[in-house]
């Protein structure tokens, strides 16, 4: 009757009468890739649970036609049947197992008397990884040797061995390289030509632009639109989303740069496991009062791990000299660092941002407890007026102050973790990846934050591998590439190619580029 | 109005408290139906004299499972208590009996002695990282292999009647009276001290009549409570400690920067850590309070039995992790509460002195309690919706 191959009509899901989603459409064509784009909290992954019957059919009101048909699942094993199959923002890989037995986990091959068919289950899972063009991998190894983008595609060969119609990839760059991405977004691709269709939810707008033919648009859980990706472009995108015109996605605010605050000297960290391996080689910087020091590079360029010896969370072996307003510190703890006035967010807000079954306001004391304690004891009334100013401040989305933060969105939980490391009053705070994962509106009120920050005389470290970032907020910007630093660059028409030549450490043409690499294979 | 069967539900795990009450409640309502006794004149359960054999019972197990919430909610576990309390109560009972110690004496320095030991556990967990499972495991051998070396494995009796008032003894009528007036007062200055913070920082307080209401509540259950015990012989010596270390933990728990660190320990420690809190120091001091709740429970238990025997506290450690569980500790840290913990001693101490009253064999007595603590946790599971598909 139609030539969709999923149709979702008029899906409303509701949480104890509180509508998450309300009236979304979405149609899917085979061969067809959607883009799926909203603010974090907008809907979307509450769309995908009802559509893969995280939330199985009943729970939710509308209705899914696939292949024409209604689907009616009861779990996400009959959607994976019928063909759905949807890949998640975490990586799902059991870690200790190989490659292909993570692939064929739940669907083992079996010989005669029952048990696993390892030849079977390894030839299949090598053909596999052919297809995608990832012959390099040895899938009798564990999937813990591989990095990040390759366990993403390992991902991607588990929904192609499950015969996929319909991909589901929620976010699934965010921790992959600029390299690993392209093969990722070139695969999709070939996918597409062969009839495979597929959902890409993403925030990294120009992804979408580049794969999506068709885009859909929620917000606050309800349908804003759909158009063919030809009529639109990515600030297009961005206004149906936040529902206003972003002119200025970095909203640049003047602020005077004062005199040296912090300086690192001969920073070098090496690897945890692999203790030859330096992971940190001999980096040296200063960073003044209210300046915007933004630090460039590839993922494993080695900016996080630098950020952790300076803040004293390094678990490997170091060395290296730390001073603060000249005089030279010493760091052996994050809580040397906190309080010294060395302050830090982390990347993996999850694991070392937050903690989830306490309170947002908890949380967003834990830094300073100390002061709202009289004779040892802590004066709740202190503390809670305390917690309601930071929560205003920081403009954090919660219902109640002391609701658990785990069940905030993404970027109103890295507010508060920034709030956290804002209370302490730090003179230098360093920031790794602080957008990560969170959506515009909120990536636009850390900006505005950065830069008042500076004009407060703060002196801001913000690592990020998101370039357009970096060069519309830093003053300065350092480059590191292999542990090293490549480059030291004042933010006055520099550019993405620059930084990336730099952060490659190679000349910019591709002749400069295929004679080192054949040098450092020869080496 | 209907509840449904949501309702219910919500309330059960916002309340988590009051569905343990009611369980109590039940217990009580079927253990006095049971032992209903039209010749003796009613219940033999529900009596005072009962009643206050029961919570003296619990007290030993109440004391551990308080320092226990704390180390489980720090994301760690003691299965050396056990053995620890039997020591320390060894170590009593050889100054006591043998070398014939005043009281003062033996309590300081078997304190000190809980303290070191719980120390030393902590240590090794939170600063050499050996997993608190193979720690306490080994310190649940030795420190046990040291009762029988220090006793020689026989009991060492008679102990001193100073001794044995801490776990005998029962504190006269007048003092008990003083002492539920004195908590209520308290209790009437912190609520007030409460609201006129709260409203100078601007915080929204509660109504006059629902405060007053609130204490009133509070007033009737403290003297239910004192009169009870009074109706028999007085409020006993153990039943003072376990209330004082109630009170104690829970301020801990809620009003020190110790506590609150100790919840975000378990709930994320690379977090806590990250935020300039010294985490393996908090670990560490769990343990020590650990150790110090052993000295407690040991001396108390030296006392009760006046005697030091070898196989004192011997499995105390399984019922006061057993209590921590079934007042609604989570075994994934983080989560827990003193007074549930407390609570959840009361409904094991109840099913143990309910069915030894009745006469059932003591085989039976440990298979129901088994199947309480899954049912309990399993209620828990349920109640705050966290079943896996």
């Amino acid at each position: 009757m139609s030539d969709y191959l999923l149709e979702m009509h008029d899906i409303t899901k509701d949480f104890n009468g509180v509508k998450a989603i309300d009236g979304i459409h979405l149609q899917v064509r085979r061969g067809e890739c959607v883009g799926l784009c909203g603010e974090n909290g907008a809907g979307k992954s509450t769309l995908m649970k009802v559509l893969s019957a995280v939330y199985p059919y009943g729970t939710w009101s509308g209705q899914i036609l696939w292949e024409g048909k209604e689907l009616k699942a009861r779990n996400i094993r009959e959607t994976e049947e019928a063909g759905i199959v949807i890949i998640h923002q975490e990586l799902m890989m059991v870690p200790h197992l190989t490659v292909a037995e993570n692939i064929f986990l739940g669907s083992e091959p079996r010989n005669k008397a029952g048990f696993i068919d390892y030849d079977l289950m390894n030839a299949q899972a090598e053909k596999l990884m052919a297809r995608l063009k990832m012959s390099d991998i040895n899938v009798a190894l564990p999937v813990y040797n591989y990095s990040g983008g390759k366990q993403q595609l390992v991902e991607i060969a588990k929904a192609l061995n499950k015969n996929a119609k319909l991909l589901i990839l929620d976010e699934p760059t965010s921790a992959l390289t600029t390299a690993e991405t392209k093969t990722l977004l070139d695969l999709i691709k070939e996918f597409k030509a062969n009839g495979m269709a597929c959902v890409y939810i993403s925030h990294k707008l120009d992804e979408v632009a580049e794969i999506a033919d068709t885009v859909t648009v929620i917000r606050d859980g309800t349908h804003i639109g759909t158009q063919p990706m030809a009529e639109l472009d990515t600030n297009k995108i961005i206004t149906m989303m936040v529902g206003r015109e972003m002119k200025n996605l970095f909203p640049r605010e003047a602020h005077t740069i004062g005199d040296v605050v912090f300086e690192a000297k001969n920073i070098s960290c090496w690897d945890v496991t692999n203790r030859e391996r330096k992971v940190v080689d001999n980096v040296s910087f200063e960073i003044r009062k209210g300046e915007i020091l933004g630090v460039a590079g590839l993922v494993g360029a080695g900016r996080t791990e630098l950020a952790c010896k300076l803040f004293g969370c390094w678990n490997g072996d170091h060395e290296g000299r730390i001073f603060l307003d000249g005089t030279e510190i010493s760091v052996r703890a994050p809580r040397d660092a906190v309080r010294l006035g060395i302050c830090m967010v982390p990347e993996d807000r999850k694991r070392h941002g937050i903690v989830p079954l306490m309170g947002v306001g908890y949380n967003i004391t834990m830094s300073v407890l100390k002061r709202y304690t009289s004779g040892g004891f802590i004066q709740s009334e202190a503390e809670l007026a305390e917690i309601q100013n930071q929560i205003i401040r920081m403009k954090v989305k919660t219902a109640e102050p002391l609701l658990p933060i785990a069940s905030l969105s993404g970027g109103n939980q890295q507010k508060a973790v920034v709030a956290k490391m804002l209370l302490p009053e730090p003179k230098v705070l360093i920031l790794d990846e602080p957008t990560r994962g969170i959506d515009v509106g909120a990536k636009y009120e850390i900006y505005k934050l950065i830069f008042e920050l500076a004009k407060q005389g703060v002196a801001v470290l913000m690592i990020s591998s998101e370039m357009p970032e970096v060069l519309g907020i830093a003053d300065r910007v350092l480059v590191m590439g292999e542990g090293k630093l490549r480059g030291n660059f004042v933010n006055e028409g520099l550019t993405q190619e620059k930084v990336l030549a730099a952060a490659i450490g190679q000349p910019t043409t591709d002749d400069g580029l295929k004679l080192s690499l054949h040098k450092n294979a020869g080496a | 109005m209907t509840l449904t069967k949501k309702d219910v539900r919500k309330f059960l795990s916002e309340y988590k408290i009051v569905a343990l009450l009611i369980v109590i409640a039940i217990i009580w309502v079927f253990f006095g139906y049971l032992t209903y006794d039209s010749e003796l004149g009613g219940s033999q359960f529900l009596t005072p004299r009962n009643f206050s054999n029961l919570l003296r019972q619990m007290a030993i197990t109440g004391m551990l499972a308080s320092a226990m919430v704390f180390v489980i909610v720090a994301g760690e576990i003691d299965l050396s208590v056990g053995s620890l309390l039997g020591l320390l109560g060894g170590i009593a009972a050889v100054l006591d009996v043998t070398y014939s110690w005043p009281l003062w004496a033996t309590i300081v320095l078997v304190i000190a002695m809980g303290l070191f030991f719980g120390l030393m556990v902590g240590w090794l967990t939170a600063y050499l990282g050996i997993p608190s499972f193979i720690v306490t495991l080994g310190g649940q051998l030795a420190f046990r292999g040291m009762v029988l070396g220090l006793t020689g494995g026989i009991t060492i009796a008679p102990v001193s009647p100073d001794l044995k008032f801490i776990g005998q003894g029962y504190l006269p009528e007048l003092v008990g009276d003083a002492g539920g007036v004195l908590l209520f007062l308290v209790l009437v200055f912190l609520a007030f001290r409460t609201r006129m913070n709260r409203q100078k920082h601007n915080l929204a307080v509660s109504t006059m009549p629902a405060e007053v209401g609130r204490l009133l509540f509070a007033g009737l259950i403290i003297l239910g409570f004192v009169l009870t015990l009074n109706d028999y012989q007085g409020v006993p010596v153990p039943v003072l400690v376990l209330l004082i270390i109630l009170a104690v933990f829970t301020i801990i728990g809620n009003k020190t920067t110790f506590g609150r660190h100790i919840y975000a320990v378990g709930s994320n420690m690379e977090a806590t850590r990250l935020s300039g809190v010294n985490v393996a120091y908090v670990k560490m001091m769990v343990f020590a309070l650990m150790g110090l709740m052993c000295a407690f429970a040991g001396l108390t238990t030296t006392a009760r039995l006046a005697a030091g025997t070898p196989s004192a506290g011997f499995g105390n450690e399984l019922d006061a992790i057993a209590s921590c569980f079934i007042g609604g500790t989570s075994m994934r840290g983080g989560v827990g509460s003193v007074s549930g913990a407390l609570v959840g001693a009361v409904i094991m101490a109840s099913l143990d002195n309910g069915m030894s009253m009745m006469g059932i064999d003591t085989f039976w007595q440990q298979i129901v309690k088994g199947i309480i603590l899954v049912a309990a946790v399993y209620m828990d599971i349920v109640s705050s919706g966290n079943q896996r598909g």
